[in-house]
């Protein structure tokens, strides 16, 4: 086995501890990308000089000389991001030093590659970018989950173990949930965000992709810049929402969640609650319009007319939609999301986290992605935004645990929790990866194990 | 030849008036977007929100003031 298909924290550790070059691992983490990546096409860019130098000069961190990618949503020193398109109406991107980046280089971690994204952040399943589509490891014809498309590729992949993302309305936790991987969304506001090209957002945090909770506490650490302890989770009051969370989620989904929410309960000694959040077919129209909004101001006429055509024309359409759509419903979403969050704090007055799937049906196929849900034929960009959005339009954390197969691809089960809690979404999916004794932690791609 | 909706109608009008180019593929992006989105917002828009104070400086990293 290379050290490569070590958790990052045995990564860090070996290298820490003398047992592992990290000049030798970030080689071969390098002739990883040669290898997979004309199959996966997750990473979009590679620099091996600048990586070497972030190596050379890589501070003793707590992730010295471990290999990373990073979602081409952030600025480096050397690339400006390209946010997965040929161009951003109205933004011009430039190199930089962004938090995520700071945050990787102050921990001593190496940028090995910027991996890529559904175009515009604009998907959750990350079908569409510039760079073409990034193909989900289990299966190269379906969708690796959007828009953090190619971290999740990259990490189920094994070019590495760990990278970072971004969820603005979902886009961490879909890609995690297609390509079986753990996927922290921070709390709205903890993780380095500087630079983003959304200066104004209340919506998007970075975040990791890692196979497990502890590498996503020690990545999210690093993005925290604090430490996240961790602490055995005991008696967790779990609350349910089943319609529609449960209820319209394909049945083999509903079944792995079922039987993970049940050895969550029975291995933290704690009990299932059956809750409600009322006003609930309000928070994705809300969510979506408030998102939306963030990124507005350049959504000019002058800049409208000059889109290029190298965008999707699913884009070019959906951004000039955008500029039509009522102040006033923007405003109402404002009302929805004060209410959301006053609904929220009070459900977890009694309550630890909240459970439901993660993504109502596995990842669909790249050329047509509609998910077949006991309501009928949708879009899986609609079904997946049911399921993420709320955490993004109150700011609480959320995480999705990867907790089975269906049909041979993996499903996942989403944690919610109240705001600063993201420590306990970690001991919580450590939890849950014990009472299953790693099972769906360990399982790899057959193309890749 | 099927009539004309009436999003239809304010989308030929609303890009009229903002000065915003769209040929026929991006105004049948447009109008199949708005059909995903038009439940959710009629829903929005309909719905009850008399009573509820708009949270000022909201701080989306912690629990609202209650």
């Amino acid at each position: 086995m290379s050290a490569l298909d070590l958790p990052l924290r045995e990564q860090a550790a070996q290298i820490a501890a003398g047992d592992i070059d990290p000049g030798e691992l970030l080689d071969s983490c390098l002739a990883r990308i040669e290898e997979r990546n004309p199959d996966l096409n997750a990473v979009v860019a590679t620099f091996p000089e600048e990586s070497r130098r972030m190596l050379e000069q890589a501070p003793a961190g707590p992730l010295r000389g471990v290999p990373v990618v990073i979602k081409d949503e952030w600025a480096l020193p050397w690339r400006a991001e390209t946010v997965g398109a040929a161009s951003v109406p109205g933004v011009k991107l430039e190199p930089g030093e962004s938090g995520p980046y700071r945050a990787l280089r102050d921990a001593g971690a190496v940028i090995a590659g910027v991996a890529n994204m559904h175009e515009l952040g604009s998907g959750s399943t990350g079908n569409a970018s510039v760079y073409g589509a990034a193909h989900n490891p289990w299966d190269l014809e379906r969708c690796p989950g959007g828009s953090s498309s190619g971290p999740a590729a990259a990490v189920a992949g094994g070019i590495v173990a760990g990278a970072v993302g971004a969820d603005g309305l979902g886009s961490i936790r879909y890609p995690a949930a297609y390509c079986g991987l753990t996927g922290l969304k921070p709390t709205f506001g903890r993780s380095a965000m500087e630079g983003h090209h959304i200066a104004n957002t209340e919506t998007i945090v970075s975040g990791p992709l890692c196979r497990d909770a502890a590498d996503c506490r020690l990545l999210a650490s690093a993005l925290f810049g604090e430490d996240l302890a961790a602490a055995e989770a005991s008696g967790l009051r779990i609350g349910v929402i089943r319609d529609p969370f449960w209820s319209d989620t394909a049945p083999g989904v509903r079944e792995a969640c079922e039987t993970a929410l049940e050895s969550l309960r029975a291995e933290v000694d704690g009990e299932v609650i059956e809750v409600e959040l009322p006003d609930l077919d309000l928070v994705l129209p809300a969510s979506v319009l408030i998102a939306q909004a963030e990124e507005a101001a350049h959504l000019t006429p002058k800049n409208l007319n000059a889109l290029s055509p190298e965008l999707t024309v699913i884009n070019r359409g959906v951004l000039k939609l955008r500029a039509l759509l009522p102040g006033s419903l923007t405003a109402r979403g404002y009302r929805v999301r004060a209410k959301a969050r006053q609904d929220l704090a009070e459900l977890f007055d009694g309550i630890d986290l909240l459970a439901w799937p993660t993504v109502p049906a596995v990842a669909p196929p790249l050329t047509e992605p509609v998910i077949e849900l006991p309501s009928g034929v949708e879009s899986a960009d609609a079904g997946n935004a049911r399921q993420g959005v709320i955490a993004n339009l109150t700011g609480v954390p959320g995480v999705s645990v990867p907790v089975g197969l269906d049909g041979g691809m993996p499903a996942a089960l989403q944690l919610l929790a109240t705001w600063g809690a993201d420590a306990l979404l970690l001991d919580a999916a450590e939890a849950l990866e014990r009472a299953t004794d790693r099972e769906f932690v360990e399982l790899r791609p057959a193309a890749i194990a | 030849m099927e009539a004309e909706s009436a999003f239809q109608s304010y989308l030929g009008g609303a890009l009229d008036t903002f000065g915003i180019e769209a040929d026929e593929t991006e105004r049948a992006v447009m109008t199949g977007v708005w059909a995903i989105y038009e439940p959710g917002m009629t829903r929005l828009r309909d719905a009850d929100l008399d009573g509820i104070e708009h949270e000022m400086n909201a701080d989306l990293s912690k629990p609202p003031a209650r």
